[in-house]
């Protein structure tokens, strides 16, 4: 097993590799560059602009600006062999050991092999502050989402295969193809007509707290106004997330009741249910300790890889409703074409989804015994 | 006496009927054995009532996008006149049957049945983008395997580990500039990777099979084998995967546009419908983003219905 896990990790790293050179390569190939944003300012001269790339070390050939960003090269030892490769000297770190390796042993602190994300350009603030300080946020959304999702998923899903074309079911399989052709985004919308318009006005529709009740969520202020009411603070929190969480997870629950249903199906199906009743065995008892358990297998892949699809609706459901996350990051560093945030946050969520896959390939291995590894 | 002459006779009929049936069964194959394979999926397909009522909503609204913008009584890019003016435009009427937004006042029916015909042509465009790649990469990999499938397939793995949705959003803000050909090109070169999994497993098994032995023992080129004895044997999978890719593309349109990142709003689509309708959000005008939302659906439905029609219709296994 531990070989099997180390192994798949192994593999993983080629995989992480490549998403930082195709990552680097599409910001890169975009028409104007980091300097772009100072296209139409009449007070950034020409010579600025240089200063500016020079500053930046935009000035290098693109292999050493990788290797830079990556961590993997000194920034201070310039010179290139070829033209265009970083001379050897650059891969040494300042304590003599290859620059790669983790501060302790190289001294190097540069690249986001040493968790260095570089400075956001529309903020000035390090681009990890501003993951960090957003991430909690979406944590909350995603992770409050994740477990209701797979509760409801398994819920439908069971009920509907135990009672097949019934009443339920059938109502089950019209929400899934209904659920599952619905965009996140207009069912947000939707609902902020129906529940916090000018008529039914009775949730909020944007935000983590009600600005005027609290300071500002994530401030030191605002985490002594939680100490001193923290009921008071946690149900405001919990008000904002209803109709957030709802958008969420309705296209996830709706595709994943199918998968349990057909999933639970085949398993009632199977030889050693029949044997299970055959033996006089309570019908509870076959249903969820025989069935269930080997029905929710495939079960386990199937949301593991499902997972990243949570970072890409945080994305627009915390556009909808002004939920101050990774998502309305990711959109605002979009927008000011902000290269070393969006970087660090695509880089983060390619690494998460890896890291879902990963935990969804051992989770399987652990859960199935009859998998070879 | 009387009753065995009796017995006698409904034998003797049972037998005519039984090999009457017999015959009439054996014409009744030797009619399916004169079908090819498209004739006998779409006789399975007719029976698939779903897919049949997907395939006539599809059908409506291909028209819809084709002709509506054309028929349409509405001039689509005038300035409203002051005097007509409602900011927060006006709820469904017998006028405007899905009423009118607010700001430029346009009739919502109109948007969406233009909406139509730029979502449509993405959602199938950049699907046929994706397959001919997939299809071409997918072939590669499965029939030359070695160093090509291993080289081809790190990549489809590295493109799958990426949340493509970001990728083409950020691609789609800074290349597409909002012109609908930029973005369709873009969400096909990034909706590539599942069918060319697809299509190399396919391959995979199909290359091993007798008659590609035998193709390669009298001489064929490779090309001719891929193209000419591989890839119709592969293409029943690769037709179901594409349907369930246009629905995956005309939601991530959407998305993308609903961002402000899409496709420029001079030209509407469903999405960027939406995203007008939603700095609209605190004024009431449900009507706004119901339609275009429900016309989503509405495409994507019959789109996975048609899927579903397909897959049962295509797959050698199942009889009907």
């Amino acid at each position: 097993m531990t070989k099997y896990i180390i192994r798949r990790v192994l593999q993983a790293l080629p995989v992480l590799l490549g998403i930082t050179i195709v990552v680097y390569g599409i910001l890169l190939a975009a028409p104007g560059g980091p300097t772009a944003r100072f296209a139409n300012n009449p007070r950034v001269t020409a010579e600025d602009r240089e200063a500016f790339k020079k500053a930046w070390g935009l000035d290098q050939p693109i292999p050493v600006q990788y290797c830079r960003w990556l961590g993997a090269c000194n920034p201070e030892v310039d010179g290139v062999v070829l033209g265009v490769i970083p001379t050897p000297a650059a891969f040494i770190g300042p304590n003599g050991w290859p620059h790669f390796l983790p501060q302790g042993l190289s001294g190097a602190t540069n690249g986001v092999l040493h968790g260095d994300f570089g400075v956001s350009i529309d903020t000035g603030e390090k681009v990890s502050t501003r993951i960090v300080r957003a991430a909690l946020p979406t944590l909350i959304l995603a992770g409050l989402a994740f477990l209701l999702w797979i509760a409801m998923a398994i819920l439908i899903g069971v009920n509907a295969a135990i009672r097949r074309y019934s009443v339920f079911d059938q109502a089950a399989t019209v929400f899934a193809y209904v659920g599952y052709a619905m965009p996140t985004f207009w069912l947000g919308i939707m609902l902020i007509f129906l529940f916090s318009g000018p008529g039914l006005n009775i949730l909020p529709s944007s935000g983590i707290t009600t600005t005027r009740l609290s300071p500002p969520f994530g401030s030191d202020a605002y985490w002594l106004y939680f100490g001193k009411q923290p009921v008071a603070a946690l149900v405001d929190i919990g008000r904002h997330l209803i109709l957030p969480v709802f958008t969420l997870i309705v296209v996830n629950i709706a595709g994943d009741s199918r998968f349990v249903r057909a999933s639970m199906i085949e398993a009632l199906g199977q030889d050693y249910v029949r044997t299970a009743k055959a033996k006089g065995l309570p019908g509870r008892v076959v249903t969820f300790k025989h069935a269930l358990r080997n029905a929710l297998l495939p079960v386990v892949t199937n949301i593991g890889l499902e997972i990243p699809f949570l970072f890409t609706g945080a994305i627009v459901t915390e556009t909808i409703f002004a939920w101050p996350g990774i998502g309305r990051l990711t959109i605002d560093a979009t927008r000011g074409f902000d290269y070393p945030t969006l970087m660090g946050v695509l880089l983060i969520t390619a690494l998460l989804t890896v890291l879902a896959n990963l935990l969804a390939d051992i989770a399987y291995a652990v859960v199935d015994p009859r998998i070879r590894y | 006496m009387s009753q065995h002459l009796n017995q006698a006779v409904t034998e003797l009929a049972t037998a005519e009927v039984e090999r009457r049936v017999e015959e009439a069964g054996a014409d009744y194959e030797v009619t399916l054995e004169s079908l090819n394979q498209w004739q006998l999926a779409w006789r399975k397909f007719r029976r698939h009532r779903l897919a049949l009522i997907g395939l006539g909503i599809l059908a409506g609204l291909l028209l819809v996008a084709i002709v509506g913008p054309v028929i349409a009584p509405f001039e689509f890019n005038r300035v409203p006149k002051p005097d007509v003016i409602a900011p927060n435009g006006r709820p469904p009427s017998i006028q405007h049957l899905f009423g009118e937004t607010g700001g430029l006042q346009r009739d919502v029916l109109q948007l969406v049945v233009n909406g139509a015909r730029t979502s449509l042509t993405i959602g199938f465009s950049s699907m046929l983008i994706g397959v001919v790649i997939g299809t071409f990469v997918g072939s590669l990999a499965g029939y030359l395997g070695g160093f090509v499938d291993n080289v081809l397939m790190r990549i489809v793995d590295v493109m799958l580990s990426l949340p493509i949705l970001f990728v083409i959003l950020v691609a789609s803000r800074f290349f597409g500039n909002g012109n609908v050909i930029l973005i369709i090109i873009i969400f096909g070169v990034f909706s590539w990777m599942g069918i060319s999994r697809l299509v190399r497993s396919l391959f995979l098994s199909i290359r091993e099979r007798e008659f590609v032995e035998a193709a390669r023992a009298v001489g064929v080129s490779d090309r001719r084998i891929i193209f000419r004895h591989i890839l119709p044997n592969a293409i029943s999978p690769i037709v179901v995967a594409a349907s369930l890719l246009v629905a995956a593309n005309i939601i991530a349109e959407a998305f993308v546009s609903f961002l402000g990142f899409g496709v420029n709003p001079i030209y509407p689509t469903w999405g960027n419908i939406l995203s007008n309708a939603l700095t609209f959000i605190s004024r009431g005008n449900w009507w706004w983003p119901l339609f275009p939302g429900l016309a989503i659906i509405l495409t994507v439905l019959a789109v996975n219905f048609i899927g579903d029609g397909l897959r049962d219709a295509l797959d050698p296994r199942s009889r009907a």
